[in-house]
C-alpha cells in the first residue's frame, strides 16, 4: 500500500507543480476577461430579507461573486445590493452555512440560512465514551483539528498542539528527531516527576506512554521517546484534551493528569477522492550562544593562570601552552550543530464510499536528517486504513480502523551540543589531511568520535480497533469497542573502540554493543450500553460499560563485548561475549465499570454524572479497587427568556464540575518484595539483587478537581469567549519518597499524606474579525495562568522533603542561596549567611525560594483569508524563570559566554563575573557552585515565539476539472524573542534545542 | 451487570452481539483478573533465602557489583584511581571540569556527582550484605552453608565500612535493612565503627571455612577475613593484634611471595589471598582499561614523577609494574601491574584485593612499632628481596618504620588508596601533599558528605569541615 501511494505521490507531485503554475496564469487571464465583460452590463437593484427560520438575521454579508461588492443585512434582516442577472449572490454568516444563489431575472431574493453543524457550537466534541455537542457540554475539553495540524511541518503531533490549547503546557525535550516532549495538563499534580503523564487514547484504545527504551541504548533521545511519534499527524482528524473532573472522571484512575483523545481520519460519503501531499524543507538551530573567540578565550586563560599564580603552563593545558595553535579559531557551534536538517514528507490517501460504507486508505513517508555532521536520518512510514459500515436498516454499524507505523531512527548516540559549547575555540581540526579523525596526538577527545557511536532504533506500531454498534430497540444501543495494539522496538547502540582516544590502544576486542528488543501487546474489550430518551423538554442520555484491558511487555536487553572487527559491531552473533541484561515479561491488567447519566431540561439546565470503579494489578491485596466519579452541571442562560434573541449576546453558558480521579502510574509489581536477576555474572553465576525497598501498603492516589467556567458568544458567536477557573487537589499521593543513600536505595514507593493544589485560570477568545466573501480574518487567543501549591504535608520538617518543599509554595520551587553580589575586594561571589555561622552551606543558608514553573503561557493565532490565499500565524508565549547557562567556573579549559571576559581582575574592580581560576582555587570554585544554586543563577527565561507561520494558496481551477491544488509555505519556531541567552525552551541543558523549520508543500486532491 | 442481558431481544443479530458483551461477565465475576503472577525474572525475598543456590546468587551479586562499581572498582568511583589522583600517585590529563579534575586539584564539592555515587553505591552494597546476614539467620539450609554466607556478608560489610570511614570519616553505621531506621541514621565515630568491624570480622573468622569455596580464590576464606582484620588492627594502632593476625595468615602455606614480580598480578599468583572473579571468561580488569595507554600525552592519568622517583635502583617493581611511554620529547609512566586492557579469550588477570605482601608489611610494621626490630626487618627484607632489592639498611626503630612506609608506597601504588590512607593514619598527609599538590589544604583529609544526603537526612550534620 505504501509503495503504491509513494510512487503515485512522486508523480503527482511533479504534475502538481506544473498544474499549479499553468492554472495560476490561466486563472489570472480568466479574471481579467470577466472583469472586462461585466463593465458592459447595467447592474440592477436586488433586495430581500434574510431569516434563520425563526426571525430576521442582521449582520449577514451579501457579496457578488467575483467582484468587490458587498452589503450587510440590517436590523430587520433586509438588504439591498446592485448586481447583474448573470451574477451569483453569496450569503455568509458566522454559524450558518454559506449559500450561493444565481440571480437571473429575480429582483427580490429572500433567503433562509441554516445553522452550520460544523460551526463551533454545533460541533460534536469527543469525550471518549460519548460525544457531546459543544454547546451542551458540561466538562472542560480543548480541541484541535486536522486543519490546525496540517499547517505545521511537524513529525510529532504534540509539537502541533504547542500554544494552541489553554491549560496544556508542552515543552520539547530536545531537538533530536524522534525525541520526547513533556506535556502537563493543568500543572504538575504528582510529586513523582514521572507520574504526570496524561492518558493517551487512540480511537478509544489506550496507548501506553511508558518508555519502551533501555537506558543503555536510547542515549540519543534522552530515554523517553514520545509515544505520539507512532502516530502520523496527517492521519489525525482531531485531538481532544479532557481537563476537568466532569470530562476525566469516566477514565477514573487514569484520568488524574488529563486525557488526550486522538481520533484518526475516516472516509467520507462521496466519489473516490485522491489526495497527494508532498512537502520538503529545512531545519536549523534557533539560536546560538555568544561564546568567546580565541583571543578572548586565551586572554581568559592567561588571566586564570595569573590569578592562580602559575607561571609555567602545565603539561595538560594544551590550549595555551603552545601544543595547539593559538591562532586557530573554530566556531564549534556552527561546526557541530550548525548544519541544516532536511525534511521530506509525502502523503497520499484515497477515500470515498456510499452512504452505507465508507473507507479511507492513506500512506505517509517522512524523512528528517539532523543538524549534526554525518549521515543520520529519521525515517517514518505509515499506513492507515479506516472503514465504516452501516446496515441498510441503520440498526447495525461497524467501524474499523488500523494503522501501522514503522520508524527507523539512526542518530549519533551522543548529542554534540555540549561539545559545541564547551570546546576551546582553538581546539584542533576535526580531520587530518587524510580525512581521518584528528586526535592531535591524543591531546583532545575529538567530538566527532562520538558519531562512531551509533544509535539505531526501529519501532513498529500497530493500532487497530473495531467498534460494533447495534441499536436494540429505539433509544437503546449496544456498542462494543475492541482494541489491539502491538508495539515492537528494536534498538542498538554500538560503542566501537574507535571512539576512544587512540593512545589507550584499544582494539575491536574492547568494542561493545547494547541491544534492546521490547515488544508490548495490549488488548482491550469495552462493551457499552447507551440509552437516550427525549420527551418534551426532558432529554436523558445514559450509558454503562465495562473495560477489560491487559498489557504485556516483553523485554530482552543483551550486551555484546569484543568483536574481531569493528565492521561486525552491529552483529550480536559476532560478539565474543554476550550478556543478557534483562529478559522478562511484565503484565499489567486493568478492569473497570463505568457509567454516565446526563439530564438536559429544556436545553437550559444540564446535569452530567459520571463514575467508574477501577481495579489495577499494580496494587497489592485489598488495594486493587477504587471508585471515582464526578458531577457536572451547566446552565445555558442564553436560552432563558430574558436573553433569548438578544442582539448582542448570542450564547451564554455557566458550567461547573467536581469530582475525583486517580492515578496508578507507579509501575508494575512494585508492591512485591522481590529479588530480580541483576544480569551481572560472577563465578559463572548470574546474580540476584533486591529490587526495591519493600512496602506493600500503597494504593490509589486521588485527585479532586473543581471547575467553574463560563462560555459566552456575542454577535452570533462571532466573538466567543471561554473563561475557566479550576482547582485540582491531589492527595494520598503515590510517590517515590526520596531516601538517603544509607537505606541502600534512593526511593521508597508509598502514599504520601500530602496535598498538592493546582489552581488556574484559562481564557480563550475566538473572534471572526472580518467576514466577507473575499476577505476573512479571525483571531484566537488562549492564556493560562497556573498556580501550584503544597497545601499540607504532615511532618514536612522531619521528612526527606524538608529541604525541597515548603508549605504554601509550589512543588517546582528550589531553595537556593541568596546571591548578595560580587565582593570587589576578593573578587568572589557572596551570599547571605542566613544562620550566621560564617560558612555558606546547605540547607541552613538556602532559604531563598525560586520558582521555576511558568507564571502564564498561551498562544495568539491569526488567520487571514483573501480570495484563494490563506495566511496563518501563531505566537506562543511563556512567562517563566529559568536557570542561566553556566558551563563551569570561568578560567578552566572550557569555552565561556563572552560576558565572562569582563571578569574581576584586581581589588576594587566592580564586575558581574567573579575572579577566574584554572580549577585550583577551591574558594572560587565553591563560590561558583554556590552561585549556580543561588537566585543569582536564575533569570528571566520568558519568551515570545513565532511558533508557526503558514501561507497557502488554493490554485483556482475550473470547477469541471474536479482537481484541487493547494500550495503552501510553512515555518515552525521561526522567531524567538527572549531575554534568555540560548534557547529558552529546553528541558535538559546541553542538548539540542528545538529546531526552526521551513517547508514548502503541494497538496493535490482529485 | 446481568440485568442488562434481560432486555428483550427480537433479532438473532443482537443475541450474537450480546454474547460478546457477556464475555465481560467473566471478568466482572472474579477479582482475580487484576491479580498477576510475578514475572519469571523475579523471586520473592523469602524464597531467595530458602535455597542455598539462590542465596549464593544474591551474595555473588555483591561481589560482581563491588568489582564493577564503587570503592574497590577500577573506574573513577574506585579508590585506586580517585585517591591516586587525590594524593600524589597520579597526574591528570582529562577535562578539568570532570570529577577527575576536582580530585586532582583537591577541589571536591559536596555536590559532586561522583562523590554522591560512591556513597550511594557503597550503601547499596552494604544493604545487600545486610539482607543476606538477616535472611540467613533462620534460613532452612545446612549450618555450614549458612555460616559461610553469614561470614561472607559480615566480611563484605566490614571491608566496605573500612574504606568508607577512611574516606569520609564518621559515617552512619548501618546493620539493618529497615529503611525507617536507616533513613535517619546519624554519623558514628570512626573508633566505634572500627570496634564494630573488628567484632564482625572476629565472628566471620570463626564462621567462615578455612578453605576456598571456589576455584581461583575468588571467594573469601578465613585467611582473607584475617588479612582485613590484621589491616584494621594496624590502622587502629593495635600492634600486637596486627602482628598475631597477620601471622595467622602468613602461616598458611598456600601463600607465597617467592615468585617473579611479573607474575604477581596474574590470576594464578600464589601471593593472592583474595581476588574478584571476572564478569566472564576472557575479561580482564578495569584497572588495565583505566591505566594503560600506549602513546603520549596520556589520555587520562599517568603516574607522578614523585612516585617514579620513589623506586630504588634495580627495583623489579619499577621495571615490571610501571611502563614508560614516550613521544621523544617527554616520557610518561603508567601502572602496568595489570597488563591487559581487552578481551583475551581466557582471562589472564583478575582484580586482586588482598595479597600476602601486605601481611608481611603489616607484621613488619607492627613489630617495628613494638620495638621488635629484628623481626620487623626480617619481614621487610622478604618483600624487598622478592622485588630484587638488597636488604634494608635501616637501623633505628624510626628508620625501620620509615623504610616500611616507603616500601608500602612502591609496593601498593595504584591499589585501593593505600598511599593516601598510609599518609593519613601516620599523620603525614599535610606534610607530604601540601608541597606537591597546589590545591591541597588541611581540610582535604576527608571527602565531603554528599550534600543531598545531608538535605534528606539532617542527622548527618555537621558537614566535614571545609566543605
Amino acid at each position: 500500500m505504501k509503495k503504491i501511494s509513494l510512487s503515485k505521490g512522486i508523480r503527482a507531485m511533479g504534475y502538481s507543480f506544473i498544474l499549479g503554475v499553468s492554472l495560476l496564469s490561466s486563472s489570472i487571464s480568466a479574471n481579467n476577461s470577466l472583469a472586462y465583460s461585466t463593465v458592459q452590463q447595467q447592474p440592477s437593484k436586488i433586495s430581500g430579507i434574510i431569516t434563520d427560520g425563526v426571525g430576521p438575521l442582521p449582520g449577514v454579508t451579501i457579496a457578488v461573486k467575483g467582484r468587490f461588492l458587498t452589503a450587510i443585512s440590517d436590523y430587520n434582516g433586509e438588504y439591498v445590493i446592485a448586481a447583474n442577472p448573470t451574477d451569483i449572490l453569496v450569503f455568509s454568516f458566522m454559524g450558518f452555512k454559506t449559500i450561493e444563489i444565481s440571480i437571473s431575472s429575480q429582483k427580490i431574493v429572500n433567503v433562509q440560512l441554516k445553522e452550520d453543524a460544523t460551526v463551533l457550537q454545533e460541533v460534536k466534541v469527543n469525550a471518549g465514551y460519548y460525544s457531546v455537542k459543544e454547546k451542551e457540554r458540561t466538562g472542560s475539553i480543548a480541541r484541535i483539528t486536522a486543519k490546525d495540524i496540517e499547517s505545521q511541518p511537524v513529525t510529532n503531533v504534540l509539537a502541533a498542539m504547542q500554544g494552541r490549547m489553554a491549560g496544556v503546557s508542552i515543552v520539547q525535550d530536545a531537538g533530536t528527531a524522534g525525541g520526547g516532549f513533556t506535556i502537563r495538563i493543568r500543572g504538575q499534580n504528582s510529586l513523582r516527576s514521572d507520574a504526570n503523564e496524561p492518558l493517551y487514547i487512540i480511537n478509544g484504545v489506550p496507548y501506553s506512554s511508558e518508555n519502551i527504551g533501555f537506558s543503555e541504548t536510547s542515549t540519543a533521545t534522552l530515554g523517553a521517546t514520545s509515544p505520539l511519534n507512532s502516530i502520523n499527524p496527517s492521519d489525525i482528524e482531531s485531538i481532544d484534551v479532557l481537563k476537568d473532573a466532569d470530562a476525566t472522571a469516566i477514565y477514573g484512575s487514569r484520568g488524574a493528569n488529563g486525557v488526550v483523545l486522538i481520533t484518526t481520519k475516516k472516509g467520507k460519503v462521496g466519489q473516490t477522492t485522491f489526495t497527494v501531499n508532498a512537502s520538503s524543507g529545512v531545519g536549523k538551530i534557533t539560536r546560538f550562544l555568544d561564546l568567546m573567540h580565541t583571543q578572548e578565550y586565551l586572554a581568559m586563560r592567561e588571566q586564570a593562570f595569573a590569578n592562580d599564580a602559575i607561571a609555567v603552563y602545565p603539561e595538560a593545558a594544551y590550549d595555551i601552552n603552545g601544543t595547539w595553535n593559538k591562532n586557530r579559531y573554530t566556531d564549534w557551534q556552527k561546526e557541530l550543530i550548525g548544519g541544516t536538517a532536511e525534511i521530506n514528507a509525502l502523503q497520499g490517501s484515497v477515500s470515498g464510499g456510499s452512504t452505507q460504507t465508507q473507507y479511507l486508505l492513506s500512506g505517509t513517508y517522512r524523512k528528517e536528517t539532523t543538524v549534526m555532521p554525518g549521515d543520520f536520518q529519521y525515517n517514518k512510514g505509515s499506513a492507515h486504513f479506516s472503514m465504516n459500515h452501516a446496515a441498510s436498516d441503520g440498526k447495525f454499524k461497524a467501524q474499523f480502523s488500523a494503522s501501522y507505523t514503522t520508524q527507523k531512527n539512526d542518530q549519533p548516540a551522543a548529542d554534540l551540543t555540549y561539545a559545541a559549547r564547551s570546546l576551546a575555540p582553538n581546539a584542533p581540526a576535526l580531520y587530518t589531511e587524510n580525512a581521518e579523525l584528528n586526535w592531535e596526538n591524543g591531546t583532545w577527545n575529538n567530538p566527532l568520535a562520538n558519531l562512531n557511536q551509533k544509535f539505531t532504533s526501529r519501532t513498529y506500531d500497530l493500532f487497530s480497533n473495531a467498534v460494533l454498534t447495534y441499536s436494540i430497540v429505539k433509544n437503546l444501543e449496544l456498542k462494543s469497542n475492541f482494541g489491539y495494539t502491538d508495539t515492537k522496538n528494536n534498538e542498538k547502540r554500538t560503542i566501537p573502540s574507535t571512539i576512544y582516544n587512540p593512545s589507550y590502544g584499544m582494539t575491536s576486542s574492547s568494542s561493545s554493543l547494547y541491544t534492546n528488543n521490547t515488544a508490548r501487546r495490549s488488548w482491550l474489550i469495552e462493551p457499552q450500553l447507551n440509552y437516550n430518551l427525549h420527551r418534551n423538554k426532558h432529554k436523558i442520555e445514559a450509558l454503562v460499560g465495562a473495560t477489560a484491558q491487559s498489557t504485556t511487555t516483553e523485554r530482552l536487553h543483551v550486551i555484546g563485548y569484543g568483536f574481531s572487527s569493528n565492521a561486525l559491531i552491529s552483529d550480536l552473533a559476532s560478539a565474543s561475549l554476550r550478556l543478557v541484561f534483562t529478559s522478562d515479561e511484565n503484565i499489567y491488567k486493568y478492569q473497570a465499570f463505568y457509567a454516565r447519566i446526563n439530564y438536559n431540561y429544556d436545553k437550559r439546565y444540564i446535569l452530567n454524572a459520571t463514575g467508574r470503579r477501577d481495579g489495577s494489578s499494580r496494587f497489592g491485596d485489598g488495594k486493587q479497587f477504587a471508585t471515582f466519579g464526578a458531577i457536572g452541571a451547566a446552565w445555558l442562560f442564553s436560552n432563558e427568556n430574558f436573553l433569548k434573541d438578544n442582539r448582542i449576546m448570542s450564547y451564554g453558558k455557566l458550567r461547573g464540575s467536581y469530582g475525583v480521579t486517580g492515578s496508578d502510574q507507579i509501575g508494575d509489581y512494585q508492591f512485591h518484595d522481590t529479588y530480580v536477576s541483576s544480569g551481572n555474572a560472577y563465578q559463572g553465576v548470574i546474580g540476584l539483587q533486591p529490587s526495591r525497598l519493600f512496602n506493600p501498603n500503597f494504593g490509589w492516589e486521588s485527585n479532586r478537581k473543581l471547575e467553574v467556567a463560563i462560555d459566552a458568544g456575542f454577535f452570533h458567536d462571532r466573538i466567543f469567549l471561554t473563561a475557566a477557573w479550576f482547582r485540582n487537589r491531589s492527595g494520598n499521593q503515590l510517590v517515590g519518597i526520596p531516601l538517603p543513600g544509607t537505606t541502600g536505595f534512593n526511593v521508597l514507593n508509598a502514599n504520601l499524606n500530602a496535598t498538592v493544589q493546582n489552581t488556574g485560570l484559562e481564557f480563550t477568545l475566538q473572534a471572526a474579525n472580518f467576514q466577507t466573501v473575499n476577505f476573512k480574518w479571525s483571531t484566537a487567543i488562549n492564556i493560562t495562568a497556573n498556580q501550584n501549591k503544597l497545601l499540607s504535608f504532615p511532618n514536612l520538617q522531619s521528612s526527606p522533603y524538608s529541604n525541597s518543599y515548603k508549605i504554601g509554595q509550589p512543588l517546582s520551587i528550589q531553595k537556593v542561596y541568596h546571591f548578595s553580589g560580587l565582593n570587589p575586594q576578593t573578587g568572589m561571589y557572596e551570599f547571605d549567611d542566613v544562620n550566621g555561622d560564617g560558612a555558606i552551606a546547605a540547607p541552613e543558608d538556602k532559604e531563598t525560594i525560586a520558582n521555576l514553573s511558568p507564571k502564564y503561557f498561551g498562544g495568539f493565532q491569526n488567520t487571514f483569508n483573501y480570495k484563494n490565499f490563506q495566511f496563518d500565524f501563531l505566537f506562543q508565549f511563556v512567562k517563566q524563570q529559568g536557570v542561566k547557562y553556566l558551563p563551569g567556573p570561568g578560567g578552566g579549559m572550557t569555552n565561556q559566554l563572552q560576558a565572562v571576559s569582563n571578569s574581576w581582575q584586581q581589588t576594587g574592580d566592580s564586575s558581574s563575573q567573579q575572579k577566574l581560576t584554572t580549577g585550583l582555587n577551591y574558594d572560587i570554585i565553591s563560590a561558583y557552585y554556590n552561585f549556580t544554586e543561588s537566585d543569582g543563577a536564575i533569570t528571566d527565561a520568558s519568551y515570545l515565539r513565532l511558533k508557526n507561520i503558514s501561507l497557502s494558496y488554493d490554485v483556482p481551477l475550473p470547477p469541471s476539472s474536479k482537481i484541487k491544488c493547494r500550495l503552501s509555505l510553512q515555518g515552525q519556531n521561526i522567531l524567538t524573542i527572549t531575554p534568555y541567552d540560548g534557547d529558552p525552551e529546553f528541558k535538559f541543558a546541553g542538548y539540542l534545542p528545538p529546531l526552526k523549520m521551513y517547508t514548502a508543500n503541494v497538496q493535490l486532491t482529485f | 451487570m446481568n440485568h442488562y442481558t434481560n432486555y428483550p431481544n427480537k433479532k438473532g443479530n443482537s443475541i450474537r452481539i450480546l454474547a460478546l458483551f457477556l464475555i465481560l461477565t467473566y471478568f466482572s465475576s472474579c477479582d482475580s483478573f487484576v491479580e498477576v503472577a510475578l514475572p519469571s525474572s523475579q523471586l520473592t525475598g523469602d524464597l531467595v533465602f530458602k535455597d542455598k543456590n539462590t542465596a549464593n546468587a544474591a551474595l555473588i551479586d555483591i561481589y560482581a557489583k563491588m568489582r564493577d562499581t564503587g570503592l574497590l572498582s577500577g573506574n573513577l568511583t574506585g579508590t585506586s584511581t580517585s585517591l591516586g589522583l587525590y594524593a600524589d600517585e597520579l597526574n591528570y590529563y582529562g577535562p578539568v571540569t570532570d570529577t577527575g579534575g576536582s580530585l586532582y586539584n583537591n577541589t571536591l564539592m559536596a555536590t559532586d556527582a561522583n562523590v554522591m555515587q560512591i556513597w550511594n553505591i557503597t550503601y547499596g552494597q552494604i544493604y545487600a550484605a545486610n539482607s543476606i546476614i538477616a535472611g540467613m539467620l533462620d534460613a532452612p539450609i545446612s549450618k555450614v552453608d549458612r555460616d559461610q554466607l553469614i561470614a561472607e556478608g559480615l566480611f563484605i560489610r566490614s571491608l566496605l565500612y573500612f574504606y568508607l570511614t577512611n574516606t569520609f570519616g564518621d559515617v552512619p553505621y548501618i546493620t539493618s535493612t529497615d529503611y525507617r531506621v536507616n533513613s535517619i541514621a546519624p554519623r558514628v565515630e570512626i573508633q566505634t565503627i572500627y570496634a564494630s568491624i573488628i567484632a564482625d570480622l572476629k565472628l566471620a573468622s570463626s564462621l567462615i571455612q578455612e578453605n576456598y569455596q571456589a576455584q581461583g580464590r575468588v571467594r573469601p576464606n578465613r585467611a582473607t577475613v584475617n588479612a582485613l582484620l590484621a589491616r584494621v588492627y594496624l590502622y587502629t594502632n593495635q600492634w600486637e593484634e596486627s602482628v598475631s593476625t597477620a601471622s595467622a595468615v602468613l602461616n598458611q602455606s598456600e601463600y607465597s611471595l617467592e615468585l617473579p614480580i611479573a607474575q604477581v598480578f596474574l590470576k594464578e599468583s600464589p601471593s593472592t589471598i583474595w581476588q574478584f572473579g571476572p564478569k566472564f571468561e576472557g575479561n580482564n580488569t578495569d584497572f588495565g582499561i583505566t591505566f594503560i595507554f600506549n602513546s603520549g600525552p596520556p589520555p587520562f592519568v599517568a603516574l607522578t614523577e614523585g612516585l617514579i622517583n620513589a623506586f630504588e635502583e634495580n627495583d623489579q617493581r619499577k621495571l615490571y609494574w610501571t611502563t614508560a611511554v614516550t613521544n621523544n620529547v617527554k616520557t610518561w609512566y603508567y601502572s602496568s601491574k595489570y597488563t591487559q586492557n581487552g578481551f583475551t579469550g581466557v582471562s589472564i588477570e583478575y582484580p586482586i584485593v588482598f595479597r600476602i605482601q601486605e601481611q608481611y608489611l603489616i607484621r613488619a610494621e607492627g613489630n617495628a612499632r613494638l620495638g621488635r626490630l629484628t623481626e620487623a626487618k626480617e619481614d621487610l627484607d622478604k618483600v624487598r628481596i622478592a622485588a630484587g632489592l638488597i636488604v634494608t639498611n635501616a637501623v633505628t626503630q624510626q628508620e625501620i618504620i620509615d623504610a616500611i612506609l616507603r616500601e608500602r608506597r612502591v609496593e601498593f601504588f595504584g591499589e585501593y588508596g593505600s598511599r593516601f590512607y598510609d599518609l593519613k593514619r601516620t599523620g603525614n598527609l599535610n606534610e607530604a601533599l601540601s608541597t606537591v599538590k597546589l590545591g591541597w589544604n588541611v581540610n582535604d583529609a576527608l571527602f565531603p558528605i554528599p550534600e543531598n544526603e545531608i538535605l534528606i537526612n539532617p542527622n548527618l550534620k555537621p558537614q566535614n569541615s571545609g566543605y
